[in-house]
């Protein structure tokens, strides 16, 4: 569904993408692994369009969405869940649900939208006129995601979700992602929780200064390398 | 000194000064641009009155509506044509553009018309006054109180129950991700535009109603006052250009009563060094906002 | 086959200057030679705007920050330095209130217009050391404070400046070859700027605030620095101006001589020295011959009513359309040197990738 190739990405003078090759098949759970800097923040903001790269390809269903405008791509189905999450503070729950909403030309399946969204994020119905900027770390979360799934994306990216949260929050937040795909959204997750996401993906990327250095279904990186261990610091690396 | 007249002075100037501050902020809110055309679009709307008034037999609500409407077109236009191009480029070369684009328009109002001052018929309401109390208050200041309300409430319930005032108010918190949610850039920046027009063509009514007349130059003294109005109240929030507004029209109000004759003079100076001193140790200004400028030292 | 010669370093170090100071030295040469005092005018301010415009560039160029208040400091310059060129009588009749102590403070011409240009640095340095901290956004608007303050005062301090009423009565000291002499050293003052440390730091602060902070370049005071130089040059540029023009207002030192100088700098290109130089021959040229050409359709009565304005309306769009379609003026981001005239380079792309041009204050 989503297809990479080659891609070459550049922040003035810093490189930040070396040829990055990357393929999500529609309703896989894909995740995109690397510590702070590996560029999975980078890759992610040019698959949504906000920045272009400057060689290769992206194409989703077969055609080609680079050089296309955020707004473009968020129309065509690509929702992305910014690092930082990116709530708007002085709207509230329900204005940052209506403005997730946004592309759905069928306004009367907001109110229905809403409610099944109330429904998998509880708290979010209790906060509902409350401004976005007063709820604390895993309420924003949940609103940036429920905030996402208001526009029925075809492909979810979330970058480091977890980030920032409680334990039993990220157990949520991994259980969350699992049920979501499980209800048939293609999801492409970057994160740096090595553990948890590979218990719940179908695949995984390990992306290392700007290229992708191993590929693999959960069970083929644990066999290719003590993968947990890298990030962990425990042992030295040893890729080949 | 401190009566019912100079109470209702205040308020009429506070509200036209915050209209003034509401204009400038919703565009700065979300490209963090100080529009200098801005006090332009307030002359335009005075050029507007006088050709109209002067040369046409047209009723003064229509004219009214007409001045109104060439500020908001003026600036889209200026938008379209000079912001939009530059817009992805830098902060620095869309304050540059606005400066040029001041500077052109006045200056195509000293070709056009005159440099010199023209008067504009305005009509006889605006200087009749009533008399409330026992104190004799000019029409001009109620009219100005209450359109102001009147702009206030349709301010909030666009900004408050369309899709489009949420997305403005989105955009003025993080415009990046109103863009990803699917909102068109351009939209929301038209319609800042459109509505800081709106707000300059509602102040042009009141402020060439009190000197009825128009030069090239009427522009600078409301934009320096929509500046001040703009930074006492926080640049970023639109209920604190509101505030600012009042705030300032009570300050220099005040200072005109409080002041010597000698310091009189100096009063303008005066408000732009409170400005420094605000961005200086308080750039949220007197209301409270989650954000903070960024500084480096 | 391409002939390399290579230079050395110290040639290739001072050939961007001195290009320009030879371009600038045949132009005043010719302005000499000519008999025509309307050139010689004309040379003469382009030489004090040259002044003010890389003063300007100095700033500007390597902080990455827009200054408006450049002008302000202009004025501050042109009326200290009268204060001290006018002979005592001279200072009674122009401005009658003037401070008593003030009165008979009289010096030559050359210390009058370094004591403008030192005062306008040590005003801005007082003056500018808390601006330094703010974020570009917030700096540029201080700035803008600061002109506006600097003009309230200038036109209402009638006990220095005769107040918003025309300060008659200077002498007419500056001549073409002092204001050439004095812009060609700038040429070479601003360069040597660029070029030295705090120059250098500077415009790695305007690179990467927070990467030039990590190795230990202090960016308040470098750009402290660079303000109150430039604010000296301007103050000298003023002062040369006032002892040309040898009657002004403070009407002068405001929003309509800002644009000016800021176009000037912009249509050549802020980033470099070159830029400013070429910017102000530029505009220089248009503006006089668009001059021209609106006093001949005045004269001649052409259209019923006079034509003014017209100036300025073309180089405001002229200087929209260099922001949109080049935006790093006519030299983009280059210095002049011997190299441009072999191969054309183009200017380096430095726009980021991302279509949001932005950054949050």
């Amino acid at each position: 569904m989503l297809v990479l190739k080659d891609i070459h990405a550049r922040y003035g003078a810093i490189t930040a993408l070396r040829g990055v090759s990357i393929e999500v098949q529609e309703g896989e759970l894909v995740a995109l692994l690397g510590v702070n800097g590996a560029g999975k923040s980078t890759l992610l903001a040019t698959i949504a369009g906000v920045m272009h790269p400057w060689q290769g390809s992206i194409h989703l269903h077969g055609k080609s969405i680079v050089g296309k405008t955020p707004e473009q791509i968020t129309r065509l189905g690509i929702a992305l869940v910014p690092e930082g999450r990116d709530i708007f503070p002085s709207l509230t729950v329900e204005e940052n649900l209506r403005l997730g909403a946004y592309t759905r030309k069928d306004r009367s399946e907001y109110q229905r939208d809403l409610q099944e969204v109330f429904s998998l994020f509880p708290v979010l119905g209790e906060r509902r006129p409350q401004l976005g900027g007063t709820l604390s770390g895993g309420e924003q979360q949940q609103l940036a995601i429920a905030r996402a799934l208001m526009s029925h994306p075809k492909l979810l990216m979330l970058d480091e979700p977890s980030l920032g949260l409680a334990p039993a929050l990220v157990d949520q937040i991994f259980d969350l992602i699992a049920r979501l795909n499980q209800s048939g959204i293609t999801i492409l997750l970057v994160e740096q929780n090595v553990g948890r996401s590979l218990e719940i993906v179908n695949r995984a990327y390990l992306l290392n200064t700007g290229l992708i250095e191993m590929a693999g279904t959960p069970a083929q990186l644990r066999t290719q390398a003590d993968i947990e261990g890298i990030y962990m610091g425990d042992k030295p690396r040893n890729l080949s | 000194m401190i009566n019912l007249e100079f109470i209702i002075n205040v308020l009429s100037l506070g509200s036209l000064y915050a209209m003034l501050a509401l204009g400038l902020v919703i565009v700065y809110g979300i490209l963090r641009l100080v529009n200098f055309a801005y006090g332009e679009l307030i002359m335009i709307g005075g050029y507007t009155m006088y050709l109209l008034a002067g040369f046409s037999p047209l009723p003064w609500l229509l004219i009214a509506l007409l001045a109104v409407i060439a500020s908001m077109s003026t600036s889209l236009f200026t938008e379209l044509v000079a912001f939009r191009p530059v817009r992805e480029k830098s902060l620095t070369a869309m304050l540059i553009t606005s400066f040029a684009v001041s500077t052109l328009l006045q200056n195509a109002a000293l070709l056009i018309i005159s440099p010199r001052a023209r008067a504009v018929t305005l009509p006889k309401l605006f200087s009749a006054s009533v008399a409330i109390a026992g104190v004799n208050i000019p029409w001009r200041n109620i009219l100005t109180i209450v359109t102001s309300l009147v702009m206030l409430v349709l301010l909030t319930l666009l900004l408050r129950r369309t899709t489009l005032g949420i997305a403005l108010r989105a955009a003025a918190d993080n415009f990046r991700m109103t863009r990803m949610l699917g909102v068109p850039a351009n939209t929301v920046i038209s319609a800042a535009f459109a509505i800081s027009g709106v707000m300059a063509g509602m102040v042009s009514l009141f402020w060439i109603g009190r000197s009825a007349s128009v030069t090239p130059t009427i522009g600078l003294p409301p934009l320096l006052v929509a500046f001040v109005a703009t930074v006492i109240g926080g640049m970023r929030s639109l209920t604190g250009a509101v505030v600012g507004g009042y705030v300032y029209a009570i300050l220099i109000s005040l200072l005109g009563v409080l002041l010597p004759q000698s310091l009189l003079d100096f009063r303008e100076a005066f408000m732009f060094g409170i400005v420094i001193v605000i961005l200086l140790f308080r750039p949220e200004g007197l209301i409270r906002s989650k954000t903070s400028v960024e500084r480096i030292g | 086959m391409n002939l390399k010669i290579r230079l050395p370093q110290w040639i290739s170090h001072y050939a961007t200057p001195s290009l320009l100071v030879l371009v600038l030295l045949v132009l005043t040469i010719l302005a000499d030679v000519v008999n025509s005092t309307l050139i010689e005018r004309i040379v003469t301010v382009m030489f004090t705007s040259l002044i003010l415009v890389l003063g300007l560039q100095l700033f500007m160029g390597n902080s990455g920050i827009l200054s408006f208040a450049h002008i302000g400091f202009m004025g501050i310059g042109a009326y200290a330095s009268v204060l001290f060129s006018m002979t005592p009588e001279a200072k009674l009749l122009s401005i009658p209130s003037l401070y008593p102590f003030l009165v008979p403070l009289h010096l030559p011409f050359w210390p009058s217009v370094l004591l403008g240009g030192l005062i306008a640095a040590v005003i801005a340095a007082v003056v500018s050391f808390p601006l330094m901290r703010l974020s570009d956004a917030a700096a540029v608007i201080t700035t803008f404070a600061l002109l506006v303050i600097i003009h309230v005062v200038l036109v209402h301090w009638d006990k220095i400046t005769n107040g918003p009423r025309t300060l008659f009565g200077v002498e007419n000291f500056t001549h073409l070859w002092i204001s050439a002499i004095v812009g060609m050293i700038t040429v070479f003052l601003a360069f040597f700027f660029k070029e030295s440390r705090v120059g250098l730091r500077l415009r790695a602060t305007r690179d990467d605030a927070y990467a030039a902070a990590s190795i230990g370049i202090n960016i308040v005071v470098m750009r402290w620095l660079a303000f109150t130089m430039s604010a000296f040059l301007a103050g000298i540029g003023g002062g040369l101006w006032a002892h040309f023009i040898t009657s002004f207002s403070p009407y002068a030192f405001y929003l309509t001589e800002t644009f000016v100088i800021l176009a000037m700098l912009v249509i050549g290109g802020p980033s470099s020295v070159s830029g400013a130089v070429v910017g102000t021959l530029v505009v220089t040229a248009a503006r006089e011959g668009l001059r021209g050409i609106e006093n001949y359709i005045n004269i001649a009565q052409v259209l019923p009513q006079g034509v003014f304005g017209f100036t300025e309306v073309v180089l405001s769009i002229v200087l929209i359309l260099i922001l949109i379609y080049r935006p790093y003026g006519i030299m983009g981001s280059q210095e002049l040197s011997w190299s441009q005239f072999r191969r054309r380079k183009k200017a380096p792309n430095e726009f980021s990738l991302s279509s949001e041009g932005v950054k949050d204050v």
